[in-house]
């Protein structure tokens, strides 16, 4: 076993473990986590797999396939958390508002 | 109608003295007045000097359009007939509030938006970078909502009981002001343009939108296309 192959192991081990911590509450997620975990394992001992799937795409080399996969799953990460956030914002706004409402005070007292 | 059924929102955020001047002459003009302190650091309380307003208060900055909503629920909620968006900052004149309501008061229309750029005397007041910005902003509306306006960003506006019910503000920022125009058009309100005068000092100039905002404010719109 080459070095690389044992740091790319444990690091994709360490991050499906986090994963699976993560998302204790959501069994998609954790199975998502392993089966990623499992196709890295694969790819990181037969690496030619994937310039096989890259050929059979129109994609030269196996590591171009990987780099287009990994930019689209980030831009695609970087949305849905937009949209998370964006409905925390949301919940947060109603929270203070009904607040201030409910608090609402007339100076002098009537 | 009585004249404390027009309820006057005035959102704050880190005000100083000068709101206790705008807001005492809406009170002696017979409005009810609602000021929302939009999460200050000095709560503005401190400058309102005991005047006879409703205060109502976020716990955290949340933005102008964010305030504007807020205070419009409540006003609604106190059973206000019509209700008036005012700049806590000194820019809007509270004797032109008769000028701008009276569109609704009769019943000529549901929404009436002030206009700086009606009469030739309240162009002038506008500073020319100002000017050429707004410009813009009116062509910017015009491509959110199919609206073509003299003035898209003035925050002197009235809405009548109905439309206030029917113009949820979602938008947090200053976005709102094109968001406005689009609830607008989409529950075919009448509207019309009035014309008032804005009065630009040192301090509301500090406290206004520089031109790096608009583009925030831009930006805003078109995600918010993309995420409803």
């Amino acid at each position: 076993m080459k070095s690389i192959q044992g740091i790319l192991i444990a690091c994709f081990l360490m991050a499906a473990i986090l994963a699976s911590i993560a998302f204790r509450a959501r069994l998609i997620y954790r199975l998502l986590a392993v089966v990623l975990f499992l196709a890295a394992t694969v790819f990181i001992f037969f690496p030619d797999l994937t310039t096989v799937i890259a050929r059979s795409l129109g994609v030269g080399r196996g590591t171009d396939l990987l780099l287009y996969v990994s930019l689209i799953a980030g831009i695609h990460i970087v949305l849905l958390l937009y949209r998370r956030t964006r409905e925390l914002e949301h919940k947060m706004t109603e929270l203070v508002r009904a607040a201030a409402i409910r608090d609402a005070q007339m100076t002098p007292q009537s | 109608m009585e004249q404390c059924d027009v309820f006057v929102v005035i959102p704050a955020f880190n005000e100083n003295s000068v709101i206790c001047s705008t807001v005492a002459d809406i009170v002696n003009r017979g409005y009810t007045a609602v000021v929302v302190d939009d999460g200050s650091t000095v709560p503005v309380e401190t400058f309102l000097a005991g005047l006879p307003v409703y205060r109502l208060r976020h716990a955290i900055n949340l933005g102008q359009g964010a305030a504007l909503r807020t205070g419009s629920d409540f006003a609604l909620l106190k059973g206000a007939r019509i209700i008036v968006h005012f700049d806590a900052d000194g820019q809007h004149d509270p004797a032109l509030i008769e000028r701008l309501i009276a569109p609704i008061r009769y019943g000529k229309a549901d929404v009436a938006l002030g206009s700086r750029f009606l009469t030739e005397s309240d162009s002038h007041e506008v500073p020319r970078v100002k000017r050429v910005l707004l410009k813009a902003g009116v062509f910017v509306s015009w491509v959110f909502t199919g609206m073509w306006l003299s003035d898209a960003h003035n925050g002197f506006r009235a809405l009548s009981r109905a439309a206030a019910e029917k113009i949820r503000l979602e938008e947090n920022g200053f976005a709102h002001a094109t968001e406005i125009l689009e609830l607008v058009r989409r529950s075919r309100l009448q509207w019309v343009e009035v014309p008032v005068t804005i009065h630009y000092s040192d301090y509301s100039r500090g406290k206004g939108q520089s031109v790096f905002n608009s583009f925030n404010i831009l930006i805003d719109l078109m995600l918010r296309r993309l995420f409803h």
